[in-house]
């Protein structure tokens, strides 16, 4: 874009030119919501999908594995161009709440209004904690590997905490069919999916319980180490993808 | 504006062309997609019944019936090892409350056994007002859905009347319709509100083009204040410690949580009614007539029951081929398919006690190209399979085999 201008003969946008800058400024906020309202929400769909949709997807090992996991991509990437470019520490935030804005969207009227599931069903889970640990971490230490190891670790680790509050409840045990069920799978079973049946649940698989049955932390940690190395991954893909080589050349 | 004017004249004509032409509601749930050799040879399902077809929101309904499991399994799909018994629905019209395999009660999925012989119920409550085609079907894992025969419900009455109660083990009384929302709302506002507070901090300031600039003129310390780094360290140490406190707040107040089930139900076949050992049937031949739109099956009939049988239905893919001569074999309930005609014999003499017969069966029906079962001939598996029914008019009872052959076209 411009040539670097010397500190001494910086001059301040002032009347027309500042009101045009902040006319920008709206504009680029208003699309870039949407876009990422659009491309994070397809993103998280096509690769979170059921473990974010359903209620009785949401167990302790997979979910808080692999939702933080995607859930950073975006964040990372938007992160490096407003913080690089503009020193802005919104990019986390401003990514997961676009998301959830279109979680929302879909849920109420896709799933609940169009499909007839009750909205409890569907509750989306959040992860604005681990956005403004990111986005603040990333502020306060101006540092890629920082960020990478503690923000991406702790992006993982505040994930199940947050949504426990929304989804706890829901793991209260009833008495179903001469067996223990949760509230939650309860559900799964009560509203009939056609596409859904119950051994499709990618729920408890592997042998991750036999460390005395602490499934939870150990998956956290272990989207803890994966989301240190997704950040940077995501990071250098949004930088990549905000190159202005071409520009240059028209 | 000529040159414009045509495309958007092009569109407004064409907008009405398709507002005049009706456009059917898809009414099917892809059942004849399947290939014709899954939907002959694994799930069987006879005698399906439904209580009512009739009924209003909140009112009970239940879906009985029996399957066998065939023997002659696909060597190309996964044996049944966990399969879900479902209903096909266009979304929770109904909510499903309970389900018996073989008089268990059972909620997860279950593994089946090929030769094994199962009855169903599934019981189940109207919610949504409308009329829906449903069927019972099998969700099998890794091959996909076999469907039972549907019914067309009416459920009438008012969508605010549905209530669905359920108790705890603790003993609370909760509405699942109601259940969680108003507290999942509260926590999304609750960070909703943080994240908003957030980004409102930065977006009131001028951002793009004034602080590239200013980056670029090295003033980055001017575009991030004490004030910001106060509010950003709070909002770092805060936001965990926050998060962790909540969720030992909820941890103490659901101790008894428990994970999500991931258990497989165990459930044993019932003691043989297909293939049961008293009347055997054996395919010896099939070959399929594509002109005449005729299954023509060469089976081997040994009677070591007490009384005379005489064959009266051959039944695949929930289509039903009827002996028209047998005349207490009807139209039944909850049948997709029935062809009263479609079913004769080069000998429809009773088949004696001890008696060894080879009888030839025509199962003729256009129902064989409608419901897209003679695109077995075109599979890499083109075995035919299905239910044979035998009929002992004396003792009033009846034999049923699980037959299977290799199916030979004859073009003309």
């Amino acid at each position: 874009m411009s040539a670097q201008i010397p500190i001494s003969t910086f001059k301040p946008y002032r009347g027309e030119k500042a009101r045009l800058a902040r006319a920008y400024d709206y504009l680029i906020l208003v699309l870039a919501l949407f876009l990422f309202i659009g491309s994070f929400h397809l993103h998280f769909a096509l690769t979170v999908g059921d473990w974010d949709f359903w209620v009785d997807w949401k167990d302790r090992q997979w979910w808080p594995l692999v939702t933080p996991l995607i859930g950073i991509t975006f964040p990372a990437a938007v992160q490096s161009v407003l913080w690089d470019k503009f020193r802005l520490p919104l990019g986390a935030t401003l990514c997961v709440a676009a998301l959830l804005i279109g979680t929302w969207v879909t849920r109420v009227f896709a799933y609940h209004y169009w499909n007839y599931f009750p909205i409890n069903m569907v509750l989306p889970a959040t992860m604005i904690p681990g956005a403004l640990v990111l986005d603040t971490l990333l502020m306060l230490t101006n540092s890629l590997t920082i960020t990478s190891i503690f923000g991406g670790a702790a992006f993982a680790l505040l994930f199940y905490p947050t949504n426990w509050p929304i989804f706890g409840m829901f793991h209260q045990p009833v008495e179903v069919a001469n067996s223990q069920l949760t509230i939650a799978d309860l559900f799964g079973f009560q509203y009939i999916r056609t596409g859904m049946p119950e051994y499709l649940r990618i729920i408890e698989r592997g042998t991750l319980r036999t460390y005395g049955q602490y499934a939870t932390p150990l998956a956290a940690f272990c989207s803890a180490l994966l989301c240190s190395l997704m950040y940077p991954l995501w990071w250098y893909i949004g930088k990549w993808f905000a190159d202005t080589r071409y520009l240059k050349s028209i | 504006m000529k040159v414009l004017f045509k495309p958007w004249l092009l569109a407004l004509l064409c907008l009405n062309v398709l507002s005049v032409l009706t456009v059917p509601t898809a009414q099917a749930h892809g059942e004849k997609a399947l290939e014709p050799f899954i939907r002959m040879r694994t799930i069987q399902w006879y005698d399906v019944q439904w209580s009512t077809q009739k009924f209003n929101v909140n009112d009970e309904v239940s879906v009985s019936g029996k399957f066998h499991v065939a023997e002659d399994w696909p060597i190309s799909v996964p044996k049944p090892e966990a399969s879900f018994l479902n209903i096909s629905t266009p979304g929770p019209v109904l909510i499903r409350t309970e389900r018996y395999l073989n008089g268990k009660p059972w909620t997860n999925s279950v593994a089946l056994e090929p030769g094994g012989d199962y009855e169903f119920k599934v019981v189940m409550k109207g919610r949504l007002p409308g009329r829906y085609h449903i069927h019972p079907f099998f969700n099998l894992k890794d091959a996909g859905q076999v469907m039972g025969p549907g019914v067309w419900l009416d459920i009438g009455g008012d969508p605010s009347d549905f209530s669905n109660t359920i108790k705890t083990i603790n003993g609370e009384m909760i509405d699942m319709e109601r259940f969680g929302f108003a507290n999942g709302i509260f926590w999304h506002l609750f960070w909703g509100v943080l994240a908003a507070g957030w980004l409102l901090w930065w977006v009131r300031r001028p951002l793009f083009i004034s602080r590239y600039r200013m980056l670029d003129a090295g003033l980055e310390q001017e575009l991030i204040t004490d004030r910001d780094k106060f509010i950003a360290k709070a909002v770092l140490a805060g936001v965990p410690v926050l998060v962790l406190a909540l969720n030992a707040v909820t941890a103490n107040r659901y101790p008894d949580a428990i994970p999500l089930q991931a258990g497989l139900d165990r459930i044993l076949p019932l003691p043989a009614q297909v293939n049961a050992g008293t009347v055997n049937v054996d395919a010896i031949k099939a070959e399929y007539n594509v002109a005449q739109r005729a299954m023509l099956l060469q089976v081997s009939v040994d009677n070591r029951s007490q009384g005379a049988v005489r064959i009266g239905e051959f039944s695949s893919s929930n289509v039903h081929f009827m002996n028209a001569e047998l005349a207490d074999v009807g139209h039944m309930p909850g049948k997709d398919d029935v062809s009263n005609n479609g079913l004769s014999l080069d000998n429809n003499a009773p088949i004696a006690p001890g008696e060894q017969r080879t009888v030839t069966i025509e199962v003729r029906d256009a129902a064989w190209e409608s419901e897209k079962l003679d695109g077995l001939i075109k599979d890499a598996d083109s075995r035919v399979g299905g239910l044979l029914f035998l009929y002992d008019d004396v003792m009033g009872k009846r034999y049923i085999s699980s037959i299977s052959a290799a199916v030979i076209p004859k073009f003309n």
